[in-house]
């Protein structure tokens, strides 16, 4: 999947060569599909996150790992803006994002939020508690992002939602409501409604840790799917095992600060005390 | 022994003003209600908005609102306004507007407890996808906050129901108007309140079967999880 990357960016150019563009472009572009820099977001006294850089090539998959409370769910939060950084930004596709609040223009305001959906629609997240919609079907579920916000027609949203439902083993449940699905399922509803709109980006916050343990390997399998199609996937997780099997590269936090990223090689033949000492905690 | 003979006949020969005065105070009402939603909607919206002078406005609003008798207020929107701003409402106008505000107050609070009852969650999960505020909190969060506001909204209700009695006072000819002038002619007030309280309490009951039926329709194969 890095192969295609280097392709697309070959392609590109090519592109600029033959209209007669300056070639150099696609040297001096850097290839990160998404850039965390120098973000910290601060809870009354608490500092949840301090100082985080990450970047994240397209294709790649991510595994955040780290003790409860390490910040890494709001690092996710931060990315796609539902808990705005407190300073630094977000680079999305070349495109960068602050958070921006004034006290007294409301009007300001109202911009700023109009324009996040255009970044959130983009990055797809989904939750440790599927946050499923209670009222609607699994279609319902699905649908809704493309008609209100890719402004798709109800017939061709149906289309792609049932097709996106039955990726992930969900044919027969179509028309049913949350209320009779099982947590697996609810899950897998979830993980649809954020795949139907094609984000480029897909953030997974612990999202087998209300599971049942018999459900966990069927939502971890619908990731590898993901990875094998070359979905750039931001996970974080407590199941280590699949962590080192999936990932391209981890990243180990504790108390908001980034303590050590590498390859699952790396990182599970690292010096670092912190990391090892979680691993250990973990892994035995 | 002197025992009160009662004499239902007066309610049958005046039957048919009874029912337009019923029928006026079920118009006060729902007129009422319906500047009660429009009203308690906005003061909850401001009480749950990002800003602190909006929630500071709509608190003070929401507690004044909800302290003040009904009668008073009344008096103040149909006489008060006339007198000292010249601003005039017909009597209807002044009690419809009267409970609009008290019920706004009440429902307001309703509004709040249920958009406040949601998880959290649902509200990101719909940003997330990339919803406006706004389409989220119509679309996600107020469906589901609905089988929570109804019940309590029927409560509401039937306190502007009764509320609504008090706007005789000013003129309005409501039933409680009419069975008052009824009784005058014919010195049967006996007869002709508990007729009225009948009539309340028929209503009232059928409204609460009502809200009971609504709940259950819109919960049906929806839980909150």
């Amino acid at each position: 999947m890095f192969a295609e990357r280097t392709n697309k960016v070959r392609v590109n150019f090519d592109l600029h060569r033959e209209s007669g563009d300056l070639i150099s472009m696609s040297m001096t572009e850097n290839d990160y599909l998404l850039e965390v820099k120098n973000v910290s977001k601060i809870f009354g006294d608490h500092r949840v996150l301090s100082d985080i850089n990450l970047s994240i090539t397209k294709g790649e998959v991510v595994c955040i790992i780290g003790p409860s409370g390490s910040g890494k769910s709001t690092l996710l939060r931060c990315i796609n803006f539902i808990a705005p950084p407190d300073t630094g930004e977000i680079i999305f596709e070349g495109r960068t994002w602050r958070k921006f609040h004034s006290k007294y223009n409301i009007f300001a305001n109202n911009r700023y939020e109009k324009g996040l959906p255009s970044l959130r629609s983009d990055i797809g997240m989904v939750f440790q508690h599927f946050n499923v919609f209670p009222h609607m079907t699994a279609l319902e579920n699905v649908v809704i992002g493309l008609v209100r916000v890719r402004k798709m027609s109800k017939s061709a949203a149906r289309e792609i939602g049932c097709k996106q439902l039955q990726l992930v083993g969900l044919a027969d449940k179509i028309n049913q409501y949350p209320e009779k699905l099982s947590g697996g399922q609810k899950q897998r509803v979830a993980i649809a409604r954020a795949l139907a709109l094609n984000p480029k980006v897909m953030l997974f916050d612990e999202v087998t840790s209300s599971l049942d343990p018999e459900l966990v390997s069927g939502i971890l399998d619908e990731i590898r799917r993901l990875a094998g199609v070359g979905m750039t996937m931001i996970v974080v997780t407590h199941e280590m095992n699949f962590a080192f099997q999936v990932a391209h590269r981890i990243v180990f936090m504790d108390q908001g600060k980034i303590v050590e990223s590498g390859t699952p090689e790396q990182i599970k033949n690292t010096k670092e005390p912190r990391t090892q000492a979680f691993l250990s905690s973990i892994l035995t | 022994m002197n025992t009160y003979q009662f004499s239902w006949t007066v309610i049958q020969n005046h039957l048919p003003e009874l029912i337009d005065g019923l029928i006026i105070t079920l118009e006060i009402s729902l007129v009422g209600m319906i500047w009660a939603i429009a009203f308690g909607l906005l003061l909850a919206m401001m009480r749950l908005s990002q800003y602190r002078i909006s929630r500071s406005i709509s608190y003070g609003v929401i507690q004044v609102f909800r302290s003040i008798p009904l009668f008073v207020l009344l008096f103040w929107i149909y006489y008060g306004l006339s007198l000292k701003f010249n601003i005039k409402f017909s009597d209807f106008q002044a009690g419809a507007i009267a409970l609009g505000i008290t019920g706004g107050a009440y429902m307001a609070e309703v509004f709040r407890g249920g958009l406040n009852a949601i998880d959290a969650g649902q509200q990101e999960a719909a940003l997330a996808i990339g919803l406006t505020r706004s389409t989220a909190t119509r679309l996600i969060v107020l469906p589901q906050a609905i089988r929570i506001i109804i019940p309590q909204a029927v409560n509401v209700y039937v306190g502007l129901l009764k509320g609504a009695t008090i706007v005789s006072v000013i003129g309005v000819a409501d039933m409680i108007y009419v069975a008052q002038y009824v009784s005058l002619q014919e010195f049967r007030p006996f007869e002709l309140y508990t007729f009225a309280g009948m009539v309340f309490i028929s209503l009232t009951l059928s409204i609460a079967g009502f809200a009971w039926l609504l709940e259950r329709k819109l919960s049906e194969g929806r839980s909150n999880v």
